[in-house]
């Protein structure tokens, strides 16, 4: 038996939001405990708003707002 | 093929910090001195936020916190090299981003505007749904008690029969 794999649905596109740098609150949802990226695999983001949301929050580590480690 | 235009003004965003060591007021002057920086070079300021008083997510200079400025401006694309000149060089600033940023044209918030619409439909009536289901399960669980309490009765009786019959017996 195959494990049935749940569909998700893009953040980005249901809400019709776009990834911001300087909103961190909603960029940690995105993030490891260890602050590492996590894939689209797991969180369902599509490809394209995946590609802006790595820049974004490489931005956001960038201007202290997210961690590049956790503490 | 480049896009790249030989003039023309780019809409910008920057964020930059400056360093803990100032008080609150003397880093509002500051923020206003980086926003005379861009208006001597012809630019135009579109939008101005003081963040104030932040905790970094990490030590930057051995400091853990510093004051957060925005401005969103539109300025000549040659000369934002002397903004990232000025800027690199000024101890009053610690740290800056400047970013090319979109803007929306008026067919687009319309078309937000619409999207937005739909999306707070889809959600009320999923809530509505949602009050449904729950009204439904509890009355099926009421039901569920009613038989129950039924049962309990039945079982009574039944339970004297049985007794009964042992008397007999």
């Amino acid at each position: 038996m195959k494990n049935q794999k749940k569909t998700k649905e893009c953040h980005f596109c249901t809400n019709n939001l776009e990834p911001d740098y300087k909103d961190a609150k909603n960029l940690y949802n995105f993030v490891n405990y260890y602050m590492k990226i996590i894939g689209k695999k797991r969180t369902g983001v599509c490809s394209w708003h995946q590609r802006k949301l790595t820049v974004a929050i490489k931005r956001a580590r960038k201007m202290a707002l997210l961690g590049f480690t956790h503490k | 093929m480049s896009k790249t235009k030989p003039s023309g003004l780019i809409h910008y965003e920057m964020l930059f910090i400056m360093p803990n060591k100032f008080t609150d007021d003397e880093a509002q002057k500051v923020f206003k001195k980086v926003g005379e920086l861009i208006t001597s070079l012809d630019g135009k300021i579109t939008l101005e936020n003081y963040w104030g008083k932040k905790k970094f997510a990490y030590p930057i200079n051995h400091e853990y916190y510093g004051y957060y400025g925005l401005y969103e401006f539109d300025l000549e694309r040659t000369l934002i090299a002397k903004i990232n000149d000025t800027l690199r060089l000024d101890k009053e600033v610690v740290r800056f981003l400047i970013v090319k940023k979109d803007v929306k044209s008026e067919e687009q918030i319309k078309k937000d505007k619409k999207i937005k619409e739909k999306i707070d439909s889809k959600k009320t009536e999923e809530l509505k749904e949602k009050e449904e289901a729950k009204k439904e399960t509890k009355k099926v669980s009421k039901k569920k008690e009613d038989e129950k309490k039924i049962d309990l009765k039945t079982l009574d009786e039944k339970l004297d029969d049985v007794l009964n019959i042992d008397n007999l017996l």
